[in-house]
């Protein structure tokens, strides 16, 4: 269906469907069709550009980002390591598959306490965020390194090849695209989690921010702070998407 | 299966003027694989072959006789149910691990990330030694490809593409070469082409070869010897000296008696079971 699509007929619908969003969102707000805790779009336009607002939600933001990245990095590189050694050890492989499984199953929420414990509440939501990512990037891993062909593995056995030669010159690369698939869901997932995890009691972030306007009823300020981190998630979504394209390109 | 580590394969004096080393050996070798709910397939029922060494032996017959699976044997990627498979004396598998194997596939199998010259490198990075460049160019030069060194897989034709999984077969000078229909998906052209290359390439170095195929023609372009085998259980039916002198030329091949072998091998692929 999509290659009978034009491109150009493809942004117009882009652009269409968000104009069509905003409008909406505007509308609702002006006419408080879902009650007062909807505002018009304009007001949180305005309270999020305004010098306070911005200030704060820049603070804010910057301290989320920070955890998120460093949640992105942890649980990226763990579920790499993970991944490499289910798929060199096969012993490992079933136990790590339902261990992440069994991880990625348990509610945040009933993490939350634990985490707080241990990891303390300035470094939850890093941790929250690594699980985020960590889910994604080891099942992405999996999937791209069960993705080289028998040919291939055929062929390295013939030529004698050892199993870590079969790792670094055949199963790495070929999981490249993979990777960069699963960090572009991952960096998302990693800002969502950042801000789930200061939830819990964090000192700064926009999660403080979200819980603490909704507590004050500051309308303004709660829409401004779930715009920027979707903004933010947004544009980490798109620029992962155009590295995953170029990765595809060299290495597929 | 740790095969019985036996004297060097003691062959029996065949009439031929010296007496080569013998390259291959797989005695009484049967496949039996089991598919899904207990039934078994038997791919191969007592194949016997030797091959001496320097020589090129074709295995032709029809799809599903199992002679890719005997190819397969002989590169240690599956084990005899029955029977053993020799290679100098030695497992396969031993031979693969001290990187003595040549291989090339229909798919011609190069990574799509790696340039030709890196393609045709791979072995070398594989068996850990610094790679040969001059070793490497000499091939590039040999089938052909210079000036697409730098070319990705998917940037050259299929020709070009089975021209480099050749070209990485030979880069270690194997003691043995195996070719499992390595022409099988190009063009008839194309194809005719890439026969009078390889023999060319064969001619200089003088691998002891395996190809598999079911173009008799091929077969006969190329080998000093034809296996032909019959299907379900794969059976050696009848081996054929081809003793065409080389380079076989078009003048060859055109010629009353290669048409005639032709025939004759092509109607034993046709005939029903039984010798």
């Amino acid at each position: 269906m999509n290659a009978t699509i034009r491109p150009s007929t493809k942004i117009a619908y882009a652009v269409g469907g968000a104009l069509l969003l905003v409008v909406l969102a505007q509308l609702i707000g002006q006419f408080e069709l879902a009650g007062k805790s909807w505002p018009p779009l304009t007001e949180v336009l305005a309270y999020a550009s305004s010098l306070t607002g911005a200030s704060l939600i820049w603070r804010n933001l910057l301290v989320t980002l920070s955890a998120a990245a460093q949640g992105f990095v942890l649980g990226t590189a763990v579920a790499v390591i993970g991944a490499t050694m289910a798929l060199v050890v096969p012993l490992l492989r079933p136990g790590l598959d339902r261990f992440a499984a069994i991880l990625n199953a348990v509610p945040t929420i009933a993490l939350a306490p634990l985490l707080i414990t241990t990891a303390g509440r300035e470094g939850t939501p890093a941790v929250i965020a690594a699980l985020s990512v960590g889910f994604v990037m080891f099942v992405s891993m999996t999937s791209g390194f069960a993705n080289t062909s028998p040919a291939h593995q055929d062929l390295l056995t013939v030529f004698g090849s050892s199993r870590m030669r079969r790792l670094t010159l055949l199963e790495l690369p070929r999981a490249v695209p993979a990777f960069f698939d699963g960090l572009a869901l991952a960096a998302p997932a990693a800002i969502l989690g950042a801000t789930i995890g200061e939830w819990f009691g964090a000192p700064q972030g926009i999660g403080l921010l979200l819980v603490s306007a909704m507590q004050n009823y500051q309308m303004a300020l709660m829409w401004s702070a779930a715009l920027a981190a979707t903004v933010v998630s947004l544009f980490a979504y798109l620029a992962f998407v155009q590295i995953q394209r170029m990765a595809v390109r060299r290495f597929a | 299966m740790t095969s019985a580590l036996t004297l060097t394969a003691p062959i029996p004096a065949t009439a031929q003027e010296s007496q080569p080393r013998t390259a291959v050996s797989i005695t009484g070798a049967d496949k039996v694989f089991s598919l899904a709910r207990g039934k078994k397939l038997q791919a191969l029922e007592a194949v016997d072959l030797q091959i001496d060494e320097g020589e090129f032996v074709a295995i032709i017959g029809p799809s599903g006789c199992g002679k890719s699976t005997v190819l397969r044997l002989a590169a240690g990627l599956d084990t005899p149910t029955h029977g053993t498979v020799e290679i100098f004396g030695d497992t396969p598998r031993t031979l693969s691990a001290q990187h003595r194997l040549g291989v090339a596939f229909q798919e011609h199998a190069l990574l799509p990330w790696a340039s030709v010259r890196e393609n045709i490198a791979l072995p070398y990075k594989v068996a850990g030694r610094k790679v040969d460049d001059a070793r490497v160019d000499g091939l590039i030069e040999l089938v052909g490809l210079v000036g697409f060194e730098k070319a990705r897989p998917k940037q050259l034709s299929g020709g070009m593409r089975q021209r480099v999984s050749i070209a990485r077969a030979l880069v270690l000078s194997p003691d043995l070469l195996l070719l499992d229909e390595p022409f099988g998906a190009l063009d008839a052209v194309t194809r005719r082409k890439m026969n009078s290359e390889l023999a060319r390439i064969w001619a200089e170095e003088r691998i002891t070869t395996i190809l598999v195929t079911h173009d008799v023609d091929e077969a006969l372009i190329l080998a000093d010897r034809v296996i032909v085998m019959s299907g379900r259980p794969g059976r050696v039916r009848t081996s054929v000296d081809v003793d065409f002198a080389r380079p076989r030329t078009g003048a060859h091949t055109r010629s009353p008696e290669f048409h005639t072998l032709v025939d004759e091998l092509t109607a034993l692929l046709d005939a029903p079971e039984g010798t």
